[in-house]
């Protein structure tokens, strides 16, 4: 369970596993420069993301966990080091078709409706709109937003809003998702109902998932593995497993005793970087 | 509320009713106590309400000469229009269309250029200075020399008001490009956008915001061209009727020009907000500046 992955040459027998990462990242380091000074929130990580696998890259804020997933989603530029999707390294400002992401903050559009927020991917990708349609409203009933099409996002609540923008990117069919703590803003109850929402529409289409979060009952309640990563600079600390079995229910989950024992066991190795993040 | 919106009403028309009384009746006061009235209430100058009523028949052929008014069936209406080349309505529509024109054509090319330049770091850094330098001459004062460029018909009154919407709307268009959230440009072009559906998709809908909201300024600045176009070489419209009213020192006649004028304003800018609030209905608050 403790077994930090360390960055560098991995023994001939696992260079077969990687050829099945959906997701590889191999020694990335990412420098800011803030007033002159270069600042490090990157530091030598190194990991995979599997085929069908829902990953949370979790640690307190400041560790580049976000930085790391924007490298991923070609948002940023990497210091040095590699990343690569399906084998291909990625090239800036080029994501890949079959990548969606999710944002923190809110990027709806707000001259679009939510139908038209919902089917903005496909307009793009040039389907027409009778195919469009069908396939919109079918989204559309997916998130529970039924009867609200025709609202602007300005009428919605937090949640409702992070469900479209949810569909927004799911209605393309990505096989990769990169989800930026995506219900980092919603109140606690709105927070578990997303999490029913998202662990009901992956238990059907078992994208590939790095899900970037703070907060670990969420990584619990949602992922397979748990990437740790420390307080500033972002070193990967820990790599563990989520032994949950699936389908899972977000609330129910967290009352079992398995959910709290885990909890508290990561919660220590968690606590000691929270307080270095919150000194620093 | 209710009682609230009851009194404005009723402040609004005692305000009203008492300024036209003061015009009206205000200079009989003036003989007794000069103190109280000025000079400037002198019907030379304003005329009356009564007279500029009278004087709106006649111009309008409504009411042509005396007390009797128009026979429509008669053929007396069109005999009255036909003695003044520049009558009231025919005045009306050519100001209004040469200031329908200038307002779409200038909100027009200030949209294709303030997204051209807004979108290019290039052009911006190329253009800017002439556009700022152009900006700061006070558009009126090129008023003649486009009547002398383009004579004294239509074009020169559509040419000028255009000046004036045409920086305004670039301006304003320019801001609106520079300002497109970044993060709903990272969205579209994760989600696929090319660079050319970036722009079709996110900057132009969002730029629009800003442009609508340059639209009312915009038809006001338009009509005050074509006026200015009309004060200084025309053959119809308002801004003529006001010159010549005002070299036959007739008062009434330039104050019923006056007064189309503002109608023509009112409703323009009327067409023009209830077209803002539709576009812009995505919007949760609805601005209400004039």
């Amino acid at each position: 369970m403790d077994s930090a992955i360390a960055a560098g040459a991995a023994p001939p027998a696992q260079e077969a596993a990687r050829a099945s990462y959906r997701i590889q990242v191999k020694g990335l380091n990412k420098s800011f420069t803030v007033e002159g000074r270069e600042l490090k929130v990157v530091d030598e990580v190194s990991f995979g993301v599997r085929q069908g696998e829902f990953v949370a890259l979790l640690g307190p804020s400041g560790s580049g966990k976000s930085t790391i997933l924007n490298m991923i989603a070609t948002l940023l530029s990497s210091s040095s080091g590699e990343i690569a999707i399906d084998g291909e390294p990625v090239v800036a400002n080029r994501p890949r078709r079959n990548v969606g992401y999710v944002f923190q903050k809110d990027t709806l559009f707000p001259w679009r409706t939510v139908a038209g927020n919902i089917g903005y991917g496909l307009e793009l990708a040039g389907v027409a709109a009778a195919e469009r349609k069908p396939r919109v409203a079918r989204a559309v009933a997916a998130a529970g937003l039924s009867g609200f099409e025709n609202f602007y996002p300005t009428s919605l609540s937090g949640g409702m809003r992070q469900r479209v923008a949810l569909m927004r990117t799911l209605i393309t069919e990505p096989e990769i998702l990169l989800m930026d703590e995506p219900f980092g803003a919603l109140d606690t109850h709105t927070k578990l109902d997303m999490h029913e929402v998202l662990l009901k529409l992956w238990e059907r289409e078992k994208q590939t998932v790095l899900f970037v979060t703070h907060d670990l009952g969420e990584a619990l309640t949602l992922a397979d593995r748990i990437i740790l990563l420390s307080a500033r600079p972002g070193r990967l600390k820990q790599d563990f497993q989520v032994p949950f079995a699936r389908p899972r229910n977000a609330v129910t989950l967290r009352e079992t005793a398995a959910y709290g024992e885990l909890f508290s066991r990561i919660w220590h190795s968690l606590g000691e970087e929270f307080a270095k993040g919150a000194s620093q | 509320m209710k009682g609230r919106r009851w009194s404005t009403l009723a402040w609004q028309v005692a305000i009203g009713v008492s300024l036209i009384a003061v015009w009206q009746w205000g200079w009989h006061l003036h003989e007794r106590v000069p103190w109280l009235v000025p000079d400037i209430l002198d019907p030379y100058f304003v005329s009356t309400p009564s007279q500029i009523l009278d004087e709106f028949f006649r111009l309008s052929c409504l009411r042509p000469g005396g007390g009797a008014w128009i026979g429509w069936n008669d053929g007396s209406f069109g005999r009255c229009l036909a003695k003044a080349q520049n009558n009231l309505w025919i005045a009306t529509a050519v100001t209004l269309r040469n200031t329908l024109f200038g307002f779409v054509t200038g909100v027009v090319s200030g949209v294709v250029f303030g997204l051209l330049l807004g979108r290019s770091d290039r052009l911006s850094e190329i253009f800017l200075p002439y556009i700022v330098a152009a900006n700061s001459i006070p558009r009126i004062a090129l008023a003649p020399l486009i009547i002398l460029a383009f004579g004294i018909g239509a074009v020169s009154k559509v040419v000028t008001a255009w000046l004036i919407v045409v920086f305004l709307v670039f301006f304003n268009t320019f801001e609106g490009a520079r300002s497109v959230d970044r993060d709903h440009i990272s969205a579209a072009r994760l989600l696929g956008a090319s660079e050319w559906q970036i722009t079709r998709t996110v900057t132009i809908p969002s730029t629009m915001a800003w442009v609508f909201a340059s639209l009312s300024p915009a038809v006001s600045f338009s009509l005050i061209g074509v006026i200015v176009g009309e004060f200084i070489g025309a053959e119809h419209g308002i801004g003529r009727m006001i010159i010549e009213a005002e070299a036959r020192g007739e008062a009434a006649g330039m104050m019923v020009a006056i007064f189309v004028l503002m109608l023509v304003g009112v409703i323009l800018a009327g067409l023009v907000r209830r077209l803002q609030s539709y576009l812009l209905r995505w919007r949760p608050v609805q601005q209400s500046a004039t």
